[in-house]
């Protein structure tokens, strides 16, 4: 049985949907059958980072009782398999959350890494998906606005009785002001899977006229290659909070930073 | 050329006129200590944790006749033999309902059936049938675990009896 881990931070902005595609892209590479679904059936956008736009039928239709899930199961990136929301704020309204409990059930046995992208908030649609995962994984920035909505999240989370496994920080700058690795574990006490470096590949990612996740673009810039790192860990390899961490020399930062110029 | 070098790296380490923020990082510290929800081997401190846990006011536990098995302040034999006419009443009308919600006084009372009882919430605002499932199967844990409890320290006594 394949584990069903609802990726959500409680905060917009996060980057929740961008991790969740390369997240799962990067848990492809390790041989991992993965299927992605767009748990964020109010403000879907999982298809647009993709590239997977124009898919005819949805978890819309599938949460409506129209459509069979088997049928809202598209071929993404690199061997992930996908399930879109749709766009329409009709069906948005029309849709019973509550059943994608029963629709992930259904799909648990094909697949080793079901991922939930959730949407911001803690609003119906996202306690559905919260309690449609056996796992949650967390995303946060360095900020305290984004960990004091991160620890409504992980309450709420355990509330369901959905396990909180641990947090990935995003968009780390490494600005004096940033809440440390160190801090959010303990503030949240949780594991932190990853920091992801601030990158601009990843906003670039978005803007070619054939969208594709950041992984699949610039595999190897700092964000693709931290995601990689944190699916590493998520398949089994202990999370070792500092043991990773390669001590970078002076002038290899100060190199860095006129590189970055 | 190296004037710019100097001056990016000069932009990079002087111009970040941000500071840790203790403070905020103590408040949220404190936050989360404030929403741990521990169970012991005591049903009624499990009650009030569960309670506290899930954000209702109370909550009762009634067979399908109306007889209560558990109840969070300890009485409510009304609110049991009411609730579970209005969902005997209910289902007998739309057997496929899953749960009640009644807004009564400023208040939202729940029914929600499982495992041959009736669950009967009452909370300042409505939950969502997820929130009131989560509760429903959580409290049936704890009654499970409490009955098991017992079972073992009554086996533990007739051993006592015995020795």
């Amino acid at each position: 049985m394949g584990r069903v881990i609802a990726v959500a931070s409680g905060k917009g902005g996060t980057g929740k949907t961008t991790i969740t595609a390369n997240l799962g892209i990067a848990l492809a590479r390790l041989g991992q059958k993965v299927l992605l679904i767009d748990a964020d059936v109010a403000m879907a956008n999982l298809s647009l980072i993709l590239g997977m736009q124009s898919s005819p039928i949805t978890l819309h239709d599938v949460l409506l009782g129209e459509a069979q899930v088997h049928d809202a199961i598209y071929d993404g990136p690199e061997g992930v398999r996908f399930i879109p929301s749709g766009l329409s704020l009709d069906n948005y309204k029309r849709v019973d959350s509550e059943r994608l409990s029963s629709v992930v059930s259904q799909l648990t046995e094909q697949y080793d890494f079901i991922l939930l992208d959730v949407a911001a908030g803690i609003e119906k649609n996202v306690l559905s998906a919260l309690s449609a995962s056996q796992e949650t994984l967390m995303v946060t920035m360095p900020t305290s606005p984004a960990i004091a909505d991160a620890l409504k999240t992980k309450i709420v989370a355990q509330r369901l009785g959905s396990k909180v496994i641990g947090v990935i920080v995003n968009f780390v700058m490494n600005e004096k002001g940033e809440i440390t690795k160190n801090d959010i574990a303990n503030m949240l006490e949780l594991p932190v899977y990853g920091n992801v470096p601030y990158d601009p590949e990843v906003r670039k990612s978005f803007m070619q006229e054939k969208v594709a996740p950041v992984i699949v673009r610039k595999p190897d810039c700092p964000a693709s290659e931290e995601i990689a790192r944190i699916a590493s860990r998520i398949t089994g390899l202990k999370v070792q909070e500092q043991a990773n961490t390669k001590k970078v020399g002076f002038l290899e930062k100060l190199f860095s930073f006129f590189k970055k110029k | 050329m190296f004037k710019r070098l100097i001056k990016s790296f000069a932009g990079k380490v002087l111009d970040d006129q941000t500071s840790r923020p203790v403070s905020q990082i103590e408040f949220l510290k404190d936050f989360l200590s404030k929403h741990k929800y521990v169970y012991s081997h005591d049903f009624e401190e499990n009650l009030i944790v569960l309670k506290r846990k899930h954000l209702v006011d109370s909550f009762l536990v009634t067979n399908l006749d109306g007889s209560i098995v558990v109840s969070s302040e300890g009485d409510g034999h009304t609110d049991g033999i009411m609730g579970t006419a209005m969902l005997s009443y209910i289902k007998s009308e739309m057997p496929d309902s899953e749960s009640v919600l009644i807004k009564r006084n400023g208040h939202w009372f729940m029914l929600f059936p499982l495992n041959k009882k009736v669950f009967i919430v009452k909370a300042g605002s409505e939950l969502a049938n997820i929130e009131l499932k989560a509760l429903a199967f959580e409290l049936d844990g704890l009654m499970q675990a409490g009955r098991h409890a017992e079972a073992r320290n009554g086996e533990k006594k007739k051993v006592n009896q015995i020795a």
